[in-house]
């Protein structure tokens, strides 16, 4: 008898707890008030990936600015509604990314969810989403299905040059100015390395045949000495490195401890962050990292070069205001602010009588000019035949600590 | 057959590392019967400390590594005492548990503390090669080749030849004998977790510079660890230490040579081994076998 | 007059659960019946843990393990091969039954710590696997299963699987009590308190132990296959060895050995993540930890233990009156 108290009372308690959720509001439009809207997103904030957690928070950082600061239109807020901005952790497991999109979207009746960070996090939610028809827009990773395939999932958009186009750029570069030059590829044995690899080759077209070898390499590799020796061997000048940040780093470290320095180093802009680039130089000396090339597209604020202009002045001020306790110089926070800052323009242009639909035309039709954070005359554009919202980069060249742009800008998807 | 040598000096490298944190292990299973978990952690968190003295407050290397050993020391003496005791009664399942709690908190700490963020940290060695007969060999490899040799020395002579080590070794054998004999050995299993978190230190600091620092660049370290702590014999400090290098030469010739062994298969090889020697021979190649009279 | 008072006592609890199970999506929101679908997935997983390490006394780091090999068997048989998703739920767990059985026999030789390195090494292994072999797994990209649908029309398909599920779940623990009241359940004991003695009555500590392992991998198979079916995706990364470990510890936080704490075990599970973060966004992982170390102090026969510590407090003050 008391055991059954016992088995009901939990029963009761249960169910108190979980019952003020149980009814949820019934709107128009999910997530849209006249005086608010609301954002949803899914990050890494735990475990190994945490890295990354800076994005939402870079974000979070200039929504509250943009609530608190009057618009073009002469209202704060984005069209006049304020942002709520509500995002959760996944630790980069997509089965929580699943769960928590599912707690975004049917229970805390998200507009739509923005920035979701992770190739595979967000594959696992993109079904659910289109079929709910949810806007899963500017998502936080360069895989190029997340533009290729926007025919198939129109609710889904990714936000930044995607790892294909980035390595096409290279392989351009290198077929024009280098065609004697003999490639040798380092790479994370997954989507995200043999995207780039694509990219190159598809770039180097009918010079293919000068990658004289390539490297795969796993996350739970301690060492990448066997690669590295490998691609050597095989007669290796320009090293293409197209590697999460640690394990570049110790690619350049474990080089210098081999005496190792190909004639070219080019770098995958993930990971070529000042910070990164920084720890690099310290781990292999800056003989070694010097020359190494890259591409970008923001500005960097650990790149002194950027700190008078008015954008990095912008940024800065931002988080100091709304992030006092973060170290602005990481780059991840910038990211979050350039999205979103596309965001909030999108908001804007999407009308006042803001739908999801009308949302999605917007992003999936539009230009965005003058965006502080990216780099001058980068814009964030879409339309009928382009589904890579910003593909602009410049290439750069790295030295004495620095990285400096060289060459016009290039668009790899026009 | 210059990259022979290579594979075979970062194979010694690799196998230092795994080496003294194997040693800590084989410690903590001899002093008090428990398979630590949360060895790893430990050694990074000491390792987020030397980083702080290093470049927070601007101290010297050697005096943050010696400073970062004392704090590791007392630590490890205080998880001991504070953590681990107050289950020394309970199942040996209750205990695997609490050294993987220490392991979510270390974890987490490290985290919320010092912010998830990739972090350098030097190594004390130049960034010179040495060329022997055209072989290349860095400078720093040989540095942390000689740092763990030197741990395992050190904790050698400290069980074979001091009052200490003979005082900790029999209190880890028979500790109700040990108190009759007027041993303190409460006091002694703490010193033996002390030591042990110093060896976790140390391997934390030679592996800081070489996998990139961040709350989770332990794990990895740790699986190798147990594989080459059972590999020779999670009861044989020697076992442990020559299990160790030769996990670490071993996998690296393979990768080197082996293409089929190629990147994916580093990580499965060494838990294969693992299991392997578990299931033919669970003391090791130079353990005890493990007796039980009936 | 007890013994009948304590079984009427024992059925008069089931029967009250049993009650909440089937009246809960009544009272709640879709999403959160969701989620209590969920906590039955994990219900199933660690009942079956409960067999290996609470009867049978062998500690498994390994669950989510052979959880992922149920997924993953699901997951291939009805993308790849067009085979109806619910009939690849008993294919799974049979399939990650054998295997499970086939681990066995080498663990025999383990024992205690030998076993859970052994099992975590199998946690870590698995997810490798599943990496490498990606023309059959999907690699890490992984596989999109269907999203969930309810065959039932009218019914949301969240309270479809809610009640999959737990009727899942409902046989599984019938089925396990079954199983352990018998002369089998007597025997494990006994190999678990008294192995040497056992052995020397004649119980083969061989066939147990692996019928042991093959039991909790069967259970786990099922879980597994519910859990793609729920999820609509796998890859390396959804079960990964924190998972095993958070099996685990719903296991021994419910009380091991006590079939019924298991449900505290899967509530755990499924939401002390969740009210983790609330409690510090910042350090969840943390609380997480600290709150384990106090339930594994406070609490040694986890929650089963504490209602049973209740349970006889109440009964000795009613005795005084």
């Amino acid at each position: 008898m008391r055991r059954a108290l016992f088995a009901l009372g939990a029963a009761v308690i249960t169910t108190a707890v979980l019952l003020p959720g149980a009814f949820g509001r019934s709107q128009a439009t999910p997530g849209v008030t006249a005086k608010t809207v609301t954002l949803g997103g899914t990050f890494p904030l735990s475990g190994p990936a945490s890295s990354y957690a800076p994005i939402p928070a870079g974000m979070a950082a200039y929504f509250s600015y943009t609530n608190a600061t009057a618009g073009p239109d002469g209202k704060r807020g984005a069209g006049g509604r304020q942002i709520i901005w509500k995002y959760y952790d996944d630790g980069y497991n997509p089965a929580k990314t699943v769960e928590r999109t599912h707690q975004l979207v049917e229970q805390d009746h998200v507009f739509a969810l923005v920035g979701g960070l992770g190739t595979e996090p967000q594959l696992a939610v993109r079904d659910y989403l289109n079929q709910q028809k949810v806007p899963q827009v500017y998502v936080s990773t360069g895989a190029t299905q997340f533009g290729a395939k926007v025919a198939t999932f129109p609710w889904t958009i990714g936000w930044q040059p995607d790892y294909q186009a980035e390595g096409a750029i290279y392989g351009k570069y290198i077929a024009a100015n280098e065609p004697g030059a003999k490639i040798g590829v380092l790479y994370q044995n997954d989507d995200y390395g043999k995207d780039y690899i694509a990219g190159l080759e598809a770039g180097l077209g009918a010079k293919k045949s000068q990658i004289v070898d390539t490297a795969g390499y796993e996350v739970t590799n301690p060492s990448l000495l066997s690669q590295i020796l490998e691609l050597r061997k095989a007669g290796t000048d320009t090293l293409m490195i197209f590697a999460t940040p640690s394990p570049t780093i110790t690619a350049y470290a474990t080089m210098a401890k081999i005496g190792w320095k190909p004639a070219n180093i080019y770098v995958n802009s993930v990971s070529a962050t000042q910070t990164f680039m920084g720890i690099a130089v310290k781990s292999a000396g800056a003989a070694e990292v010097n020359g190494s090339i890259s591409t970008y597209y923001l500005k960097d604020p650990a790149n002194p070069s950027w700190a008078n202009t008015p954008g990095m002045k912008l940024y800065m001020q931002i988080m100091a205001k709304y992030a006092p306790s973060a170290d602005p110089k990481n780059g991840l926070y910038f990211y979050g602010m350039a999205k979103a800052y596309d965001v909030v323009q999108q908001l804007r242009r999407a009308g006042g009588n803001l739908t999801r639909d009308s949302f999605m035309r917007s992003v999936r039709n539009s230009t965005l000019v003058g965006s502080p954070f990216t780099l001058p005359t980068v814009k964030t554009t879409t339309g009928p035949k382009d589904n890579f919202p910003i593909s602009q980069q410049r290439l750069i060249r790295f030295a004495d600590g620095a990285w400096t742009p060289f060459g016009p800008l290039l668009d790899p998807r026009k | 057959m210059a990259s022979f040598f290579q594979y075979v000096v970062v194979g010694l490298s690799n196998g230092g590392i795994y080496a003294t944190l194997a040693l800590a292990l084989v410690l903590i299973h001899r002093a008090t019967g428990i398979v630590n978990f949360a060895q790893g952690e430990m050694g990074m968190f000491a390792t987020y400390l030397a980083w702080s003295l290093i470049y927070t407050a601007g101290i010297t290397y050697w005096l943050s590594f010696s400073l970062t050993l004392a704090l590791a020391f007392l630590g490890g003496m205080f998880v001991y005492l504070a953590i681990i005791r107050p289950f020394s009664h309970r199942s040996e399942l209750t205990v695997v548990m609490v050294t993987i709690a220490l392991l979510v908190i270390l974890n987490g700490a490290a985290g919320w503390i010092w912010s998830p963020q990739q972090k350098f940290f030097e190594s004390p060695f130049p960034l010179s090669v040495l060329s022997v007969r055209g072989v290349v060999m860095s400078a720093q490899d040989l540095g942390v080749i000689a740092v763990s040799a030197a741990c395992a020395l050190i904790v050698w002579l400290l069980f074979r030849f001091t009052r200490i080590g003979l005082q900790l070794r029999a209190s880890a054998l028979g500790p109700a004998t040990s108190r009759l004999l007027g041993i303190r050995v409460t006091l002694m299993l703490g010193i033996g977790w002390g030591l042990a978190a110093m060896l976790s230190a140390v391997s934390g600091m030679m592996a800081a510079p070489v996998v990139v620092l961040t709350p989770s660049f332990m794990l990895i370290v740790l699986t190798y660890a147990f594989a080459a702590a059972v590999l020779g014999g999670i009861d044989s400090p020697f076992g442990a230490v020559a299990g160790a290098y030769i996990l670490g030469v071993g996998i690296s010739l393979l990768s080197g040579y082996v293409h089929q062994i190629g990147p994916e298969l580093q990580l499965p090889v060494a838990l294969g081994v693992l299991l392997l020697v578990l299931m033919v021979r669970p003391n090791g190649l130079f353990g005890h076998p493990i007796v039980r009279r009936v | 007059m007890n013994v009948s008072v304590g079984l009427v006592g024992r059925l008069g609890a089931l029967a009250a659960l049993a009650a909440v199970v089937v009246l809960l999506p009544a009272a709640l929101s879709n999403f959160h019946t969701y989620q209590f679908a969920f906590v039955g997935i994990y219900f199933i997983a660690i009942v079956g843990l409960n067999v290996l390490t609470g009867y049978s006394g062998q500690i498994s780091l390994g669950q989510g393990a052979f959880m992922a090999i149920g997924a993953y068997t699901t997951t291939i048989l009805s993308v790849d091969h067009g085979v109806g998703v619910y009939w690849t739920i008993p294919v799974a767990g049979i399939l990650t039954g054998l295997i499970g059985f086939a681990f066995g026999f080498p663990a025999l030789r383990l024992t205690g710590v030998y076993l859970a390195l052994a099992t975590f090494a199998l946690a870590i292994a698995v997810g490798l696997m599943a990496k490498s072999f990606d023309g059959l797994t999907g690699g890490g990209g992984g596989k999109s299963l269907h999203l969930p649908s309810s065959p039932i029309g009218g019914v949301a398909w969240q309270v479809w699987l809610y009640y999959l599920t737990w009727a899942i779940a409902a046989a599984l623990l019938a089925a396990a009590w079954l199983i352990l009241r018998g002369e089998f359940g007597r025997s494990l004991r006994a190999l678990r308190d008294a192995p040497i003695a056992a052995t020397s009555f004649g119980i083969s500590l061989a066939r147990f132990k692996t019928l042991a392992f093959a039991i909790a991998a069967f259970y786990a198979g099922i879980a597994g296959s519910l859990f793609a079916i729920t999820v609509a995706y796998v890859n390396p990364d959804t079960f990964p060895v924190a998972l095993s470990i958070l099996l685990l510890t719903g296991a021994v936080l419910g009380g091991l050995g006590s079939l019924l704490g298991m449900v505290f075990g899967a509530l755990f599970i499924e939401f002390a993540p969740l009210y983790a973060e609330k409690l510090n966004n910042s350090a969840p992982t943390v609380i997480y930890g600290l709150i384990l170390l106090a339930v594994l102090f406070l609490m040694p026969e986890g929650a089963a233990g504490l209602i049973k510590k209740a349970n006889r407090a109440l009964k000795r003050a009613s005795r005084r009156e």
